[in-house]
């Protein structure tokens, strides 16, 4: 799969799953916007890698939930690299709170970060792609859009919306050639962490809930993004692909592959 | 059905599906804090309907999009009736703006209204849920938490918000005996509304080559109608019986076999 001569704009490049779709999709031979809130300093690898490879790359520091900022930044980066093509919006916050005694400021900046952003640069990347008729939009959601997490509700509310945002803009720019879907990932190393809870029992023993028990990578993400990317994809649209290994169809406890 | 004698607070109760649900819940003899925010004329008319039905309403205003204003709002209901049993989360705002025509100041104005204010009511009531140890949370929604409208991305960004707040909060709250449900009504005829700031979802235009178009309206009803406030109304009062108990974390679709098409 090449995406030679292809604009691919990571919304959050510093991540795990930025970093990594920024390598897998390099070396199909991708050109790249990064937004970077280090200014790029955590991707001294990545941008050597990709400034060896000979890879146009551009590196912003923008507020994507601000629509002058971010469509200024994608005029300059026209300009610079050509229109995306690509957009893999991968921008996360999860912020640990119950629905009962959330703080209002950290339930708006759960939606702003990982809903808001997603829907002004649907716009701002939705107006280039509907003017060439072509695009991909990519969302690296979680399988919280689907299941409670019993510890981070505003963080799944988010991504509820976005899945929405997805299925909308899978229709109105579908009609303009674009292909709009979300990944649904999850559980990786250490997310039983970042989402314990007190009373859900999703995480306990979570690594054995995948069928095979082997838990997947930010690079498992990052080669279905590549998939969603090329030209073999482009029937696929306004669907929610669930990267879980088997994860959420768990049942029975004492099934579960043990050492 | 035992629901008498309960005390229910619904939010945007002055029209449409929010009136239809307190008229109900009031004929079932629970005591109901009919919600407006812009015009009381509609909470007016609700209240009215409930008197001469020889119900028991009160009116509150608040702004749903502002916590203070829905602390408010719940205070004075727990007041006045002795405590909230049934929080129906209704009022909602729909701008029927498309993709590229909603902008920040839209998209925060919806968000706020429709996804933290319904978070924000959720929150208000649950300390006097949870000294009974029971409660019911109704969260109206939509088709559109699931299916895209084509008219309103950021409405359906808000429904589908909902989905995941009445999911999370089913499993938190369960330990206090509240069971939070969502119902997702489809087309639902709520009479002449008035024109506020939303536009219309089909132009002039649209319409009349819609109407010169033979249609037929199981096309898109199977059961050969659009819904009506009632019918939310008394999926309402069941959810909001005692009946119910073992129900939450559920979402009910009420469209007529509409989505199905």
């Amino acid at each position: 799969m090449k995406l030679h001569d292809k604009v691919v704009f990571v919304t959050d490049a510093d991540n795990d799953s930025g970093r990594a779709v920024t390598k897998r999709l390099a070396a199909a031979g991708a050109s790249f916007i990064l937004n970077s809130g280090s200014g790029g300093s955590l991707l001294a690898d990545e941008l050597h890698l990709l400034r060896q490879a000979g890879l146009k790359t551009l590196v912003v520091n923008v507020d994507l939930s601000k629509s002058s900022e971010t469509a200024a930044m994608l005029d300059y980066a026209e300009e610079q690299l050509g229109a995306v093509d690509i957009l893999v919006f991968n921008s996360s916050f999860v912020h640990r709170a119950s629905v009962e005694d959330c703080e209002e400021v950290p339930f708006v900046e759960s939606l702003r970060v990982n809903a808001k952003s997603a829907f002004i640069c649907t716009q701002a990347v939705g107006r280039q792609m509907q003017q060439r008729q072509s695009g991909r939009i990519i969302y690296i959601s979680s399988i919280h859009a689907e299941k409670p997490t019993g510890s981070s509700f505003a963080f799944s509310v988010s991504k509820g919306a976005v899945k929405m945002l997805a299925k909308e803009a899978a229709i109105v720019l579908g009609r303009n050639g674009v292909c709009v879907n979300t990944i649904e990932l999850g559980p990786l190393k250490g997310d039983d962490e970042i989402f314990q809870s007190t009373f859900s029992t999703l995480y306990r023993d979570y690594e054995y809930k995948v069928p095979n028990a082997v838990l997947g990578t930010a690079d498992d993400l990052a080669e279905l993004v590549l998939f969603l990317s090329s030209d073999a994809a482009r029937y696929i649209n306004g669907s929610d692909i669930r990267l879980d290994g088997g994860f959420l169809l768990h049942y029975m406890n004492f099934k579960m592959k043990r050492p | 059905m035992t629901i008498s004698g309960k005390i229910a607070l619904v939010t945007g109760a002055g029209t449409g599906i929010g009136q239809g649900v307190a008229i109900e819940l009031a004929r079932r003899g629970v005591k109901v804090a009919v919600h407006y925010n812009q015009s009381d004329a509609g909470a007016l008319l609700t209240k009215r309907q409930i008197d001469e039905a020889g119900g028991e309403a009160f009116i509150v205003q608040a702004n749903v999009a502002d916590k203070p204003e829905i602390e408010r709002m719940v205070h004075s209901t727990a007041d006045r009736f002795g405590g909230i049993d049934i929080l129906v989360n209704n009022a909602a705002l729909q701008l029927n703006y498309g993709l590229f025509e909603h902008d920040e100041a839209t998209f925060d104005r919806m968000m706020s209204i429709n996804l933290k204010g319904y978070w924000q009511c959720m929150q208000a009531v649950v300390p006097y849920m949870k000294a009974k140890q029971a409660g019911r949370i109704i969260l109206i929604s939509s088709v559109h938490s699931k299916r895209p409208t084509d008219f309103d991305t950021v409405y359906a960004m808000t429904k589908g918000g909902i989905r995941m707040l009445a999911r999370e909060s089913a499993i938190e709250l369960a330990k206090y005996g509240i069971t939070v449900n969502t119902i997702e009504p489809g087309a639902v005829d709520v009479g002449k509304q008035s024109a506020r700031d939303s536009k219309p979802i089909v132009t002039a235009e649209d319409m009349e080559k819609h109407q010169r178009t033979k249609y037929n309206i199981r096309d898109k009803f199977p059961l050969g109608r659009v819904g009506k406030p009632l019918d939310v109304a008394n999926l309402v009062s069941y959810i909001a019986s005692d009946e119910s108990e073992f129900m939450t974390g559920s979402s009910i679709r009420l469209d007529g076999g509409s989505m199905h098409l």
